[in-house]
């Protein structure tokens, strides 16, 4: 045998000893299991995204008497090889919905599958036309969705219609020196869908002087409907160089506050000199996650539970301090029934402080 | 359920092994084609890599993802003083961008990947035809998977910094009487420290709230199997030496309670060069 030979032998067995761990590599990759993209599958894939990753189970058991297990059982008969993409997403769009949960959605061309009920279940407490009255026409717009004004009484009227895009220091600075005299400030976000959470926070810390835990929150830590992460503590700092604000400021609020709004009222809630008025906000207390089902419609879930300063789910909402309803009779006058009962209130409190 | 795979078929290196043991091949010592450094010498490749990815990431999605893959490697080996037990270094890094689509439907995504590999190497087998070299070495990947589709969880990072060992096998022949060399490498994490959100940790809450304690996880081959592996063909052309060859790389783990498995396989085009590298010091 030449040289030669023994050579190429060794290099031979050299290169087949470096693809064991190759072929395991392969072994590994063809063990892992996905979903089919067929109705059974992304069926399977979307109730155990949820049942694997939906931070409520318990709470929603509890309050509305949602079993997951059973829903499966339920809606897994409606599920057939020859069911239309369309039918299929409507019976996707039913099973998430009976969670009654605004942070979970699937979303296809066919529509965006929502359960709204956190809103649409409830009075509305408030009139678009009624608030823009109020706001009259010489407002000053302080951001994309922030307007403001002084009302007759000298008192600040913010109207925070969202918190998809935030405001600056700048006009925060300007916003409170042009309030500088005013004996309070209303800072309406009724019908605030959310948005942005720096946003929400970026408003609420001008108005404290110290550090405050206004709530915690946590994180499942597993596919149990039990694994959490221990609470951790969120703390709301004084925003930094601006003006903030230490007079009265009443809050007001409805359903259809929901999300980084919710965030807000309890945030502000938390805070000794804010006064939440109205009515209970919409919820929505998990931050949502996202993931995909094998034929690329897109569902969204709450995923990490927050909880307000005595720990208590704020998932069904903050109730405010003062439970108000709009009054008909005040509504066909042209009287916002929130806005005069928070002027009510701020002018009450500078003469018994 | 089905069962895909989507890795490269271990098959090829299996073929150029055939290949070399079939076709009557002549050993070669020619210094021209292919050899270690000498001391202070570096022999470098810089190399574009051209292929497809695949990701599949629980945390972002319970899909499956490829695509075209597009990137640059370097690759050099670096001679040390010969008195050293290690004699070489071996060092291969790359960079890959990959935009993926979801393999059974809509939904896309796009990878930013990145390795860099330092081995010190000790020549088991060193003669004229055949360089077995064999050393411990240190490992770092990095990836950011980002997901178009989603929310608040539209990005993870992937990434281990481990030590391992890597063998490198060069084997110098001719075909035809074209003198040429077949280079394999492999790189093998064994232990180190791998970065995954523990579960459903929000990569919000760790930026804002500064907790990443749990996302920084202990790994081995139980629950980091990693590899990178390369088959390359020197080939000389007018006292030039190009290298074509094929990398894949591969990492499967399930830190922190998601699945994750990405990974690539890459045809390279590189260029050799060797550099003289001047002492420090006196």
């Amino acid at each position: 045998m030449n040289r030669s030979f023994l050579h190429t032998v060794s290099f031979v067995g050299a290169l087949l000893l470096m693809m064991i761990p190759v072929s395991c590599a392969w072994d590994q990759e063809k063990k892992d299991q996905e979903y089919a993209n067929t109705p059974q599958g992304n069926f399977m894939a979307l109730w155990t995204i949820m049942d694997e990753r939906y931070c409520f189970f318990d709470l929603k058991k509890e309050r509305l008497g949602v079993d997951w297990d059973e829903v499966k059982h339920r809606y897994s008969a409606s599920i057939s090889d020859n069911i239309s993409d369309k039918a299929l997403f409507e019976v996707f769009c039913k099973m998430i919905g009976e969670l009654r949960d605004g942070h979970v959605n699937l979303t296809s061309v066919y529509d965006y599958g929502r359960n709204w009920s956190w809103k649409t279940d409830y009075p509305a407490n408030f009139s678009k036309d009624l608030q823009d009255r109020y706001l009259g026409n010489d407002y000053v717009i302080g951001g994309n969705g922030y307007y403001y004004r002084v009302l007759d009484d000298n008192i600040g009227y913010l109207v925070v219609g969202s918190f998809e895009s935030g405001t600056s220091s700048g006009r925060m600075n300007v916003m409170f020196n042009n309030m500088a005299l005013c004996n309070g400030l209303i800072i309406d976000i009724r019908d605030n869908g959310g948005g942005d959470l720096t946003a929400a926070e970026f408003l609420a810390s001008h108005f404290t002087e110290k550090k405050v835990t206004v709530g915690y929150y946590c994180y499942k830590t597993g596919p149990g409907h039990n694994d959490f992460s221990r609470l951790y503590k969120n703390e709301l700092s004084p925003a930094k160089e601006d003006l903030r604000w230490i007079k009265p400021v009443v809050v007001l609020t409805n359903r259809g506050c929901f999300s980084s709004a919710n965030d807000f009222a309890y945030t502000m809630k938390a805070l000794d000199n804010v006064t939440l008025l109205g009515d209970t906000t919409g919820g929505g207390g998990g931050l949502p996650m996202s993931s995909e089902l094998p034929n690329g419609w897109v569902v969204r879930f709450s995923s990490a539970p927050t909880f307000d300063a005595d720990t208590n789910h704020v998932e069904f909402g903050i109730a405010p301090d003062i439970r108000v309803d709009m009054l008909e009779e005040d509504i066909q006058v042209g009287v916002d029934t929130y806005i005069e009962r928070a002027r009510k209130y701020i002018n009450d409190k500078i003469v018994n402080p | 359920m089905t069962v895909n795979c989507r890795c490269s078929n271990p098959l090829i290196p299996l073929l150029f092994s055939v290949i070399l043991t079939v076709v009557p091949l002549q050993a070669r010592s020619q210094r021209t084609v292919w050899s270690l450094p000498d001391y202070n010498e570096t022999v470098r490749t810089w190399s574009v890599a051209f292929g497809n990815a695949f990701a599949r990431d629980t945390y972002l999605s319970a899909s499956s993802y490829d695509g075209w893959a597009l990137g640059f490697e370097n690759d050099s080996w670096t001679g040390y003083r010969p008195y050293r037990l290690f004699k070489y270094g071996r060092f291969h890094s790359n960079l890959l961008f990959s935009p993926m689509k979801n393999r059974l439907g809509g939904g896309s995504t796009m990878e930013l990947a990145g390795s860099e590999h330092a081995a010190f190497l000790w020549p088991a087998v060193k003669s004229s035809m055949c360089d077995l070299l064999i050393g411990p070495a240190i490992l770092m990947d990095l990836g950011v998977l980002y997901n178009q589709q989603n929310s608040n969880n539209p990005v993870t990072l992937e990434g281990y910094l481990g030590t391992g060992f890597c063998v490198d096998n060069t084997f110098r022949f001719s075909l035809f009487r074209y003198d040429m060399a077949l280079q394999a490498t492999l790189y093998l994490p064994l232990a180190g420290i791998g970065f995954a959100p523990d579960y459903d940790q929000p990569y919000w809450y760790m930026y804002k709230y500064s907790e990443y304690g749990k996302a920084i996880h202990l790994i081995w081959p139980f629950n980091n199997i990693a590899l990178t592996h390369q088959i390359a063909l020197v080939l000389p052309i007018r006292g030039d030496r190009l290298r074509i060859g094929y990398t894949f790389d591969y990492t499967n783990n399930s830190l922190g309670g998601h699945k994750r498995s990405v990974g690539n396989n890459m045809f390279t085009l590189g260029y050799t060069i060797i550099f003289q590298t001047k002492e420090w010091g006196r």
